[in-house]
Formats: C-alpha cells, sequence, structure tokens
C-alpha cells in the first residue's frame, strides 16, 4: 500500500466528516481541490528563533534556545570528502536495508519516530488489520458463484459471530443442504471439489475462478473425473468428512479462504483428503496453502493440485500416509 | 514429484575445460531436494555439490598451432572416467568448455560438438570468452565472496592465450571483458623467443618495437610486454582505457560502471602465484612468458591499489565452474514432452510483457514473427526457445489467451511440427502447457519456469529427473573472432 492511497482514504474519511457537520455547500463543492495531506514537508508553528535581547534594568538574561552557533565540524579541513564519505555510506546502508526489506513482505528495517513506529507504518498497519477484519466478514459476491455454476449451500452455522464461536457447528451441513446435495450431486466422483469462503471471503473473491478453471482444466486433461462442485457458505476445513460419507467421493479438495493475516487477507487453501469420513485424522489431510497474487499464482496452483490428486490417487492415500507409502 | 518426502536425488555432473595450454575434468555429484515447506509447491533446489574426481592437469594436445587433435583429448577423457569410476551414461548434466586460444582453433566447433556426444548425453558444449570469465569467477570463489559484501570484485581468469575478467557484486555480474594477455602468447625455445603470437605481433607495431623468433629471452622488449600486459590490466579495470590501444582488447571496452574494490587472479597465471597444486604443475615448464608474467603483475605498483584476495582454486577455476556451477534447475511445475529430451543447442529469444498483458498480447504477434525470421532466415526449420518474462499476474482467462496466441504463432514457424519450446520466468509453466495441452495442440511442448535467461543466450535442457524438473544449462555458442 502506498502512501497516496493512505491520503486518499483519509481524505475520503474527512470528507464525510465534514458533510455531517456542515451543510456549507461551497465547502462540498469545494471538495475536490481540498488536498490533504498527512505529511507536513516544511517545519510549522512558531518558527521565530528567540535572540539575545539586551535587557536593561533587570539581572536576568533571556538566552536564545536555538543557538545559531554552528556545530563545529569533526575535520575542518577534510570537510569536503568527510561529507562525502558520510552521503555514500549513508547510500550503502540504504542499499543494504533495502535489499533486507526485499527478503520478506513482513514489515522490517521501517523506522522509527522515538519510541514508537513512524506514523505512514502505523498507518498502513491500520490499513491491513481494518482488510484481515473485512475479509472475515466480508462476503462472497453470489454473482461469481453463479458464474462458475457452484450450487450454493449452508453449513449449521447461522451467522459469523456463531461461526467464529461455534468451528463445531461449521464442520457440519445444514439439514437442508444434506437434502440439497443427496438429490443434486454426482455420487462416488473421483475427485469431489467444494467451496468455502472459511475466515475470508476476499480469498475466494480473488482466486477461486482461476484456481478452480485451471484445476477442473488440469483433471480433465488427465482424464480425471470430478463430481457436482458445490459451495458451501462458513465451512471449516474438516467439513469434508461429513460430505466424504454421504457421497463416497475418492478425494474431496476443499478450497478453503484462510485466515488473514497482515501480509496478505486474501490468501486461499486447498485441503485435500483421500477418502474422508467422520473420524479422519488430521494427519491424513494435507495442504496446499499460500495460494493468492504474493505467493503460489492462482493459475499455477490449480495446474499443480492435478499432480497432487494424481499421486493421491496412484497410492490410495493423503497426508502422512502418503508419505509414508511414498518411501 | 517428490512434493512431500525430504529424500535426496543425486545426478552426477561433468566438467571438462580444454585450454590453450591445459586440459582437465572434474566429476561431481549434486544432491537435489524439496526445499520448500509441505504446504508449498515444491521448489527442487540443489542443496550439496561433492567433487567425486579431480584429473590430473594435461598438457592439451594439439596436432599443429591451427588444430586440436581430437582423437588425444577424447582418450583422455575416456581414460580420466575409467580412473573416476563412471561410464559416460551416469552423467545427466554438466559442460564442456573450450578456452582462450584454443577456441579460434579450425576444429574447435566439431570437437566440442564431437566430444559433447561421446563424453556423455547431456554434457553441453560452451565456448565464448564472457562465459569463460563468469564460470571462472565462480570456480575461483569470487562470485561467492561478493554475496558475503558489499565490495565489487573483478576476478582475472589467465591462462595460456587470454584473461577474461568477470564483474561481480552482490553475486550479479555486471560487467566482462577480454584481454590478449596470457602467458602462451610468446614462447620460448632454450632461452630464445620461439613464437610471437599476432596480437604482440599488433601491440610491437603499434610502438615501434622489434622482437624476432631467435631473439634472447632476456630480451628489454620482453619486459616491455610484460610491463604493458600489466599496466594495461589495470587501465582496463579502472576503466581509463580507450580503443586506441586495442592491440591487446578482444572485443568489447569494459562495461561495468562502478569501481573495483577487490581483485582475484585464477588460471593458469594465478598458480604461477600461488602454487596450489603439488609439484607436478609448479615444476613443469612451459617455456613462455607465464612465470614472468605472473610476477610482473604482483609487483605492478597500480594494480596494488586494489585489495588482492587469493583465489580457492587457481588452474582449476574454469574446469570446476564448469562442472559444478553451469547447471540450472527449473521449476517443479512444468509441462515437458518427455520424448523430446535431452534438447540442444535452442536459441532464446526473449519477450518481455512488463507486467502488462494489453500491450504484451498485442505485440506478441509482431514478436514472435521477429523470431523466427532471427532464427530461422533460410526457413531450414530451426527451432527456437521463447522466453517469456515480466508477466504481470495472470488469470485463467488471460492464460487461455496466451496459449492461443502462442498456438497460432507457432503453427507459423516454417517447421510447424517441431515442438513447442516455451521458456517462463514466473511460475506458470504448468498451466501454460496443461492450457496448450487442452487445446490440443498438435506439437509436442517444452513448457519450464524460473529460469533466467537473455536475449541470445542458447539453452540446452535436459531429461526429466525423478523430482520432475528438469536440469538447464544456459550457454553462449559464440566463438572467438580475431
Amino acid at each position: 500500500m502506498n502512501e497516496q492511497l493512505v491520503e486518499q482514504i483519509t481524505k475520503m474519511v474527512i470528507e464525510k466528516l465534514q458533510t455531517t457537520k456542515t451543510t456549507s455547500t461551497s465547502q462540498i463543492k469545494n471538495n475536490d481541490e481540498m488536498p490533504v495531506k498527512l505529511f507536513q514537508n516544511a517545519p510549522t508553528g512558531n518558527l521565530v528563533v528567540e535572540k539575545e535581547t539586551a535587557n536593561t534594568g533587570t539581572d536576568v538574561k533571556f538566552v536564545p534556545i536555538v543557538s545559531d552557533k554552528k556545530q563545529p565540524e569533526i575535520k575542518s579541513v577534510t570537510k569536503k570528502t568527510a561529507t562525502e564519505e558520510l552521503t555514500k555510506s549513508r547510500a550503502k546502508k540504504e542499499e543494504v536495508l533495502e535489499g533486507l526489506r526485499k527478503q520478506t513482505p513482513a514489515r522490517i528495517v521501517v523506522g522509527r519516530a522515538g519510541t514508537r513506529a513512524k506514523t505512514d507504518t502505523w498507518l498502513k498497519f491500520r490499513f491491513d488489520h481494518a482488510a484481515a477484519v473485512d475479509a472475515v466478514y466480508g462476503e462472497v459476491p453470489s454473482e461469481l458463484l453463479e458464474r462458475l455454476g457452484f450450487i450454493q449451500l449452508h453449513s449449521k452455522v447461522v451467522d459469523k459471530e456463531e461461526y467464529i464461536r461455534r468451528p463445531d457447528l461449521g464442520r457440519r451441513l445444514s439439514d437442508q443442504s444434506i437434502a440439497t446435495i443427496k438429490e443434486k450431486c454426482k455420487r462416488s466422483a473421483t475427485v469431489q471439489i467444494v467451496a468455502s469462503n472459511g475466515l475470508s471471503a476476499k480469498a475466494i473473491e480473488e482466486n477461486m475462478e482461476d484456481v478452480y478453471l485451471s484445476f477442473e482444466q488440469s483433471l480433465k486433461n488427465a482424464g480425471i473425473e470430478t463430481g457436482t462442485t458445490f459451495y458451501v457458505e462458513n465451512g471449516r476445513v474438516a467439513l469434508m468428512d461429513e460430505i466424504g460419507e454421504i457421497l463416497q467421493p475418492d478425494i474431496v479438495v476443499i478450497l478453503i479462504g484462510e485466515r488473514p493475516g497482515l501480509v496478505s487477507a486474501e490468501s486461499l487453501s486447498a485441503y485435500i483428503c483421500y477418502k474422508p469420513h467422520l473420524g479422519t485424522i488430521e494427519a491424513d489431510r494435507m495442504v496446499v496453502s499460500n495460494i493468492h497474487k504474493g505467493g503460489i499464482p492462482p493459475v499455477e496452483a490449480g495446474a499443480y493440485l492435478a499432480t497432487v490428486i494424481q499421486k493421491i490417487l496412484k497410492y490410495e492415500a493423503s497426508g502422512v500416509s502418503l508419505v509414508k507409502k511414498e518411501g | 514429484m517428490t512434493g512431500y518426502s525430504p529424500k535426496l536425488e543425486k545426478i552426477i555432473s561433468a566438467g571438462i575445460d580444454i585450454g590453450t595450454s591445459t586440459t582437465k575434468l572434474v566429476i561431481s555429484e549434486f544432491s537435489l531436494t524439496n526445499v520448500a515447506g509441505s504446504t508449498h509447491v515444491p521448489r527442487i533446489e540443489i542443496v550439496d555439490k561433492q567433487i567425486l574426481y579431480k584429473s590430473p592437469i594435461f598438457s592439451t594436445p594439439l596436432k599443429d598451432h591451427v588444430t586440436i587433435d581430437v582423437a588425444a583429448v577424447v582418450s583422455i577423457v575416456k581414460a580420466e572416467y575409467d580412473k573416476a569410476g563412471i561410464v559416460p551414461a551416469q552423467i545427466e548434466t554438466g559442460a564442456v568448455i573450450i578456452t582462450g586460444e584454443t577456441a579460434t582453433k579450425d576444429n574447435a566447433r566439431e570437437m566440442i560438438d564431437y566430444l559433447s556426444d561421446e563424453a556423455g548425453e547431456f554434457l553441453v558444449a560452451t565456448a565464448g570468452p564472457d562465459l569463460e570469465g563468469i564460470i571462472a569467477a565462480k570456480g575461483s570463489g569470487a562470485y561467492e565472496y561478493s554475496g558475503d559484501n558489499d565490495n565489487v570484485i573483478a576476478n582475472i581468469d589467465i591462462g595460456g592465450g587470454t584473461a577474461n575478467i568477470a564483474v561481480y557484486k552482490a553475486k550479479e555480474l555486471i560487467g566482462t571483458c577480454t584481454l590478449h594477455i596470457g602467458g602462451r602468447l610468446l614462447e620460448f625455445e632454450r632461452g630464445k623467443v620461439s613464437s610471437i603470437s599476432p596480437p604482440i605481433q599488433k601491440l610491437l607495431a603499434a610502438h615501434n618495437r622489434q622482437l624476432h623468433i631467435g631473439d634472447d629471452a632476456q630480451s628489454p622488449t620482453v619486459d616491455f610486454v610484460l610491463g604493458f600486459m600489466a599496466d594495461y590490466l589495470n587501465a582496463i579495470l579502472t576503466r581509463k582505457a580507450d580503443n586506441n590501444e586495442a592491440a591487446l582488447l578482444l572485443g568489447h571496452l569494459p562495461n561495468w560502471q562502478e569501481d573495483i574494490d577487490v581483485i582475484s587472479f585464477s588460471g593458469g597465471i594465478s598458480e604461477c602465484m600461488y602454487q596450489h597444486e603439488s609439484h607436478q604443475y609448479a615444476q613443469a615448464s612451459y617455456n613462455d612468458i607465464g612465470i614472468q608474467l605472473a610476477k610482473a603483475l604482483q609487483t605492478n605498483q597500480d594494480l596494488q591499489q586494489f585489495t588482492w584476495i587469493e583465489p580457492i582454486e587457481t588452474v582449476r577455476a574454469t574446469v570446476l565452474g564448469a562442472g559444478t556451477q553451469t547447471t540450472e534447475i527449473s521449476g517443479a511445475t512444468i509441462q515437458v514432452s518427455p520424448s523430446d529430451l535431452p534438447m540442444k543447442n535452442v536459441p532464446v529469444y526473449n519477450f518481455s510483457f512488463e507486467q502488462d498483458f494489453q500491450t504484451g498480447t498485442d505485440s506478441l504477434e509482431k514478436k514472435i514473427a521477429e523470431a523466427i525470421d532471427m532464427f530461422d532466415a533460410y526457413h531450414e526449420g530451426q527451432n527456437f526457445a521463447l522466453y517469456i518474462s515480466e508477466l504481470p499476474h495472470m488469470s485463467f482467462r488471460a492464460v487461455q489467451k496466451l496459449a492461443d496466441d502462442i498456438r497460432q504463432m507457432m503453427e507459423r514457424r516454417p517447421n510447424p511440427d517441431l515442438p513447442i519450446v516455451l521458456i517462463l520466468q514466473t511460475d506458470h509453466a504448468r498451466v501454460l502447457g496443461q492450457t496448450l495441452m487442452a487445446m490440443n495442440v498438435r506439437q509436442s511442448v517444452i513448457c519450464i519456469d524460473q529460469i533466467n535467461v537473455e536475449h541470445g543466450d542458447y539453452i540446452d535442457i535436459g531429461r526429466m529427473l525423478e523430482s520432475g524438473v528438469v536440469p538447464v544449462v544456459v550457454k553462449t555458442l559464440t566463438f572467438h573472432s580475431s
């Protein structure tokens, strides 16, 4: 996120505050021209430097707070080379720091102002945190699900608050949804694909189409039969167990929004399990995570998932059991 | 695919260096493993390199001054394989490099092609002065050194015929330069000058100096040549040389922009400086200016302004680089047709999307037409690899569009039946390959990724390994022209 964006958002907030506070039309009109500046380029306030004044009559002597006496040069003879050296070493230092920053999307070497983070770092943090919250409470556009032809179903969870408090309910389908899949979905398919918003609706919105289409294509290329794909609102990973019981596919793949972090709020995971059933142990599930623009490219992840599926089918196992069988 | 297993896969690599004065060979073993976490797409990397065998240093067999003795070279290589206890079929990667003046010998190209066929199916042939410098800098340790601090380092590999300079900063190549400075440029016999190479003749003529066959080896003119070489090397390193003094310049002037802090020497001349090898090499009197040249460089005042570091390898830097540093490993999610591998000497055409899909696809057609013209001007059916770099974030529909464009354009090649070879910079090979398959393209498809190549490079793609990756050697095939 850049500073421009921070400014733009702040501007929008201030505009909103102003329109509620005052109905002055002229101000609304001039909103476009009103620049919002977060960071002052030049110092403001009372900048007058107090001069020592020869005050007659009293013994009190006023001494200027700001000394205009120049700092003594450390090496006055080599002044020029010293400053040149300094700029050069600063530039070199900055180069090294930039190298470090490039190593990770985490907020490292961001500097500080006194004991706290700098304002722009702080604002970025707030922005990313807000994005994470939005991802959890956001909604997947139903237009996207319709375009992909997913049947839309629900877990036993009623709303988001309950979803967060009761993980167990997120692992089961609502009675109506069970009835729907029994009626509409293909049974005993080789691969059953399920989508769920999980903890990030944004993950589905950003990545689902690319992952799904690419995955479907690769499965088709490999001649692997797929079931009827559906979407479960407010699902959790272990939802695949119940689906396994009802539809009896060889493999269930659940594409689910990951818990958002401050680096990315739109990361998608694919959890895969061979013949899941109620009581499946966690070690038998496997996952391909970090699917988003900054991680595994969604289109490539889809193609890769098909390779994983082929391997699972070959060894008839997933997770730790697969690793053991592979030897 | 070994996506979820930590097991190691081992492959054997060979390096053969045929230089102006010496020929040597190394056999090494690479360990490959998945370094990505189990929840990620696998990333296969070379995690360990072990040298299994180092050959002695042989004098390069020459029939006469312009011809390499192919049979003699092949028999050296075969004998060394026997001693190392391996057969050519075991060698899965590596490089034969023909260096220095040897590359100008009449039969250099045939020699190298013949040897790469004889000495292992996927042992690639390379030559070219810039590449020599790069490989030597990797073998000498200069490349590694540059990663540990922020000094700019120049590795100067001086053998019999040429000095190949490669300049690195933070493991990034920032420039190369090649000079006619080497031990074999003046040769002696029983204390008399017996051979003067053309660059030296040119240099002497330019400075109105006389030196003839039969002159005394101690002649002041020889000292002049040595002094000139050292001064000229300094001028090149400090970028003060210009074209007027071009007698010793081979190719272009220095092309790096930063000041060099550290220098290291490798090659035969470096051996004369540091004596890493046991007596067998040090005792060998080459009857040329090698030892004197080493001394001239070591005593040159101007060269002392640089920090000198001793190389890890002297005379073996190039062969070590060729054997252990030329192989790259592709991304793990790729699409290749096994029957078309290995594939050798495919020229690379770079097409950059510059992070914008629309502009990219708009100009793709024109660029591919250019590539066809460039590599197959006579419509003989020479294939090329399309290197797609700087791709923006790709949606599935964008991949489909790209695949469709590629499919159509590849049909317009003079020989459309050749495999479609694609190299992607970013991790998109599997999906693009799969999309092409879904479109039922009639050609076979080789689509690999996470390899960095440049326009005009040649690429060799090896057989698919158990880990699902392919070894790739990026090289240039330009032989010296002088």
